[in-house]
């Protein structure tokens, strides 16, 4: 019996098809529907009531601030682990790891709502109910906790590719540790640094579930902007979800993103 | 076919592709497919929990899960038995109006839908992007009470509805509808009802506080963060209207008490306001809207429930259906080990109703023009027929804790509301009066049932079969007509939204602008240097 062989071309038609129709047709759908008024004229009525209006305007200037606050709190955070983590000599590296992206096997929303709960608790004990009761501080908090491995992982898999003899080096040219850090393990990790803060930006800038469970749905970021929209206006919908494209395409774009060789996104995960 | 017509058709399409083979299987065993889209949690599901389940337990027994089956399940046994023909519920469920409207909207066929009173107005108003209606009319014969199949009446609608929703479904409750707009009895036949109010935790809040301050409950800096209003813009709009316009409101209900209008000119009256969408009304509400937002704990959509059982909150605003799933839910001890209720677990919540009014709502059973072509109509109107079995009514209703429109020919669902809250001694003083929703009884006896002060004025039968005098104050919604829809769509989303200053916004552009530009300027070869250290003194740099 012959074995059927499949040429690469013929290997590709799957991901082809899903291509074309769950990623190019709903672009072309909402590039059509932002354009187009509700009797499906073409219209840039959209577009300008978007950028003349101060609420659309806020609410991305707002869900950036949101985004950007959470991507540091994130470096800061998975910055030392991952540093420390790829320069320990211990053994069963991987035990740890596994500890950081474990979280990620229990679903989501599950996790978010435990951690509703758990502020809920807090809110109640003394000193804490400032903290536990500020819907911007639970944002943030629940952004953080659910981003956190994809920041972490970049970073780890590119410290981890840096040849330690450069250490060696450096102390031998008499590189203090800061210096060693500042202009050895910090340039080399960039492209992690990159990769990490793209997979934590740009997600929390939509992921409303956060938002609406953590922030009590008094939080409301672009992407529950789009959702609400959704409901009764397509038209005005599709023209924010489409600015907030252009604002991920370029800041894609900036950090290196399409560049194939530093890809280090999601290795490991 | 215009453009959005071939797009949705292209999305469908690629939504559809794997259950193309499903549904291709179907046909060959010449299966009716009954496509049913329903309200999440909004009948009976049988297993624990369920009327058929509780009562054999009542008896005695230990009923298994099977025992108890899926109200679904037994319609498409009893469809089978009456009718020669098999049938084969297919179920999907939706979370909001405005959800399920986007679904038709893209082309999806459903043959039943239950929207709300405003959105099956909407439906009935428009047409499909080819100019085709959405809606198929019932059947003359759906309103025949002696039409029979196989010997069975099998209208069990037209045979059990209570009046009061007969006439409500006539009239459009009182709703300033255009002669040339269709009532809703022409499309819809009624499911489920109630009021909106507020569920509060009575050991926190004064009822004699609810009372005096109506509406403003929701702004008073006494319930502050310990209050919620709903995560969507027809219910809380509503309640900044009550908040805004609640001394109109009780100064129409005044003249009302004393006979200077009359109900149908109160009801009128009531129902303008709580409809409200110019401009100019927009502007008066903004405010006290924001003043929500500042009060309230939080918006939410099914997270009230359990954050009013657990001591979170205090009052949670809510469809009273979803009231006494609440009440009943938090009045319910949790058991120890030995299956013993453990002291102190449960906790007494209770209903309230503004005095100045508030919405009352109906969500009704309306055929997709669809079921023509697809010859399910005769399905689908069994379907409704069997969900306004008395029993049937008796299921869903206790499953889900909102109040069915089935009234029962023979009194049925009165002895039911007698069975679940009723008990109390025989005399005047106990009596509650539902003669405005349960036909006369046959015997003479008063329509009412004798029951606890607490029942009759705050506790679930307060909330699941409102008195009369509830009733007179209430509004229903309508639905917006073009222009108010966008009116009322960017107030919202200027409440939702943080709206910053200028400053703030131009403080934020500056700062992206920055960083993209330093981000550039990386990119294409420019090295900054913050940490290379000076030479030392007497170094040069060299290179």
């Amino acid at each position: 019996m012959k074995i059927p062989r499949f040429s690469r071309k013929t290997l590709c038609i799957p991901y082809g098809v899903f291509l074309v129709f769950f990623v190019l047709v709903p672009m072309l759908v909402i590039l059509f529907y932002a354009f187009t008024d509700s009797a499906m004229h073409p219209s840039f009525e959209n577009f300008i009531k978007f950028f003349s209006d101060l609420t659309k305007l806020s609410t991305i200037g707002y869900s950036l601030v949101i985004a950007l606050v959470t991507t540091v709190v994130a470096l800061l955070i998975a910055y030392p682990v991952a540093y420390i983590l790829a320069r320990s000599n211990i053994k069963k590296k991987y035990i740890v790891l596994m500890l950081f992206v474990l979280p990620m096997w229990i679903n989501f929303v599950l996790r978010v709502n435990a951690l509703r709960e758990l502020f809920n608790l807090l809110a109640q004990a003394d000193g804490l109910e400032m903290i536990a009761s500020s819907n911007y501080f639970k944002t943030i908090f629940g952004m953080v906790y659910d981003f956190l491995p994809f920041m972490i992982l970049p970073l780890y898999t590119t410290m981890m590719k840096i040849d330690r003899s450069l250490y060696e080096a450096s102390a031998d040219l008499g590189g203090s540790g800061f210096t060693t850090f500042t202009r050895v393990t910090l340039p080399l990790s960039m492209p992690g640094i990159m990769s990490g803060v793209t997979m934590v930006f740009l997600p929390s800038m939509t992921n409303y579930v956060v938002s609406d469970m953590l922030g009590n749905a008094k939080v409301t970021i672009i992407g529950k902007f789009i959702y609400d929209y959704f409901g009764n206006d397509w038209h005005m919908g599709s023209m924010i979800a489409l600015v907030l494209l252009v604002v991920v395409f370029l800041s894609t774009w900036l950090t290196g993103g399409f560049k194939a060789e530093e890809n280090v996104r999601g290795t490991n995960l | 076919m215009s453009g959005k017509k071939v797009l949705s058709v292209l999305l469908a399409g690629a939504l559809l592709l794997p259950t193309l083979g499903m549904l291709a299987g179907c046909k060959q065993e010449e299966v009716t497919v009954l496509k049913v889209y329903n309200w999440e949690e909004y009948i009976d599901e049988g297993g624990e929990g369920s009327y058929v389940y509780d009562l054999l337990e009542e008896e005695g027994m230990e009923p298994e899960k099977e025992d108890a089956p899926p109200i679904i399940e037994d319609f498409e046994k009893w469809y089978e038995e009456v009718y020669g023909e098999k049938v084969k519920v297919s179920y999907s469920t939706f979370g909001t109006n405005e959800d399920m409207y986007n679904e038709l909207k893209l082309g999806n066929v459903y043959d039943l839908l239950c929207p709300s009173d405003y959105m099956i107005m909407k439906l009935a108003n428009e047409t499909k992007e080819d100019g085709s209606p959405y809606l198929e009319k019932y059947d003359k014969s759906f309103f025949d009470p002696d039409y029979e199949v196989n010997g069975e009446k099998v209208n069990y609608y037209i045979q059990n509805v209570s009046p009061f929703i007969r006439e409500k479904f006539e009239t459009n409750a009182g709703l300033d509808t255009p002669e040339s707009e269709p009532r809703w009895s022409e499309y819809a036949a009624g499911y489920m009802w109630g009021t909106t109010g507020f569920v509060y935790n009575p050991e926190h809040v004064k009822i004699e506080d609810l009372e005096q301050l109506g509406w403003q409950t929701f702004t008073d800096q006494r319930f502050r963060k310990k209050i919620t209003a709903k995560d969507n813009v027809r219910d809380t709009y509503f309640a900044a209207l009550g908040v805004t316009f609640e001394e109109e409101l009780k100064a129409y209900r005044a003249r009302f008490l004393d006979g200077s209008i009359t109900q149908e000119e109160y009801t009128k009256a009531v129902t303008a306001i709580f409809n409200a969408t110019d401009e100019e009304t927009i502007s008066k509400v903004e405010p006290r809207l924001m003043d929500i937002k500042e009060n309230i704990y939080s918006f939410e959509t099914d997270t009230g429930k359990a954050d009013m059982i657990n001591g979170t909150i205090d009052l949670n605003y809510a469809w009273s259906g979803d009231a006494v799933y609440a009440l009943d839910e938090a009045e319910t001890p949790d058991y120890d080990k030995n299956g013993e209720p453990i002291e102190g677990t449960e906790l007494l919540l209770d209903y309230f109703v503004p005095e100045a009014g508030t919405n009352l709502f109906f969500d009704g059973w309306v055929m997709m023009k669809d079921v023509v072509e697809r010859g399910t109509k005769k399905a689908a109107q069994a379907f409704v027929n069997y969900m306004s079995m008395p029993e049937s009514a008796k299921r869903n209703s206790y499953y889900i804790g909102y109040t069915s429109v089935i009234a029962g020919a023979n009194g049925e669902m009165l002895d039911y509301a007698d069975w679940l809250y009723g008990g109390e001694e025989e005399i005047e003083e106990n009596f509650y009066d539902l003669s405005y929703f349960f036909p006369a009884r046959a015997d003479g006896e008063p329509v009412g049932i004798y029951a606890d002060e607490e029942q009759r004025t705050c506790r679930q039968l307060y909330a699941q079969f409102p008195p009369e005098e509830v009733i007179s104050r209430c509004a229903v919604m309508d639905y917006y007509r073009k222009d108010a829809s966008e009116r009322i769509n960017e107030l919202w989303s200027r409440v939702k939204a943080e709206v910053l200053d200028a400053w703030a916004i131009a403080v934020i552009c500056i700062a992206v602008v920055a960083i993209a530009l330093f981000t550039v300027f990386v990119k294409f070869g420019g090295k900054i240097d913050l940490f290379r250290p000076k030479p030392k003194k007497g170094y040069h740099k060299v290179g």
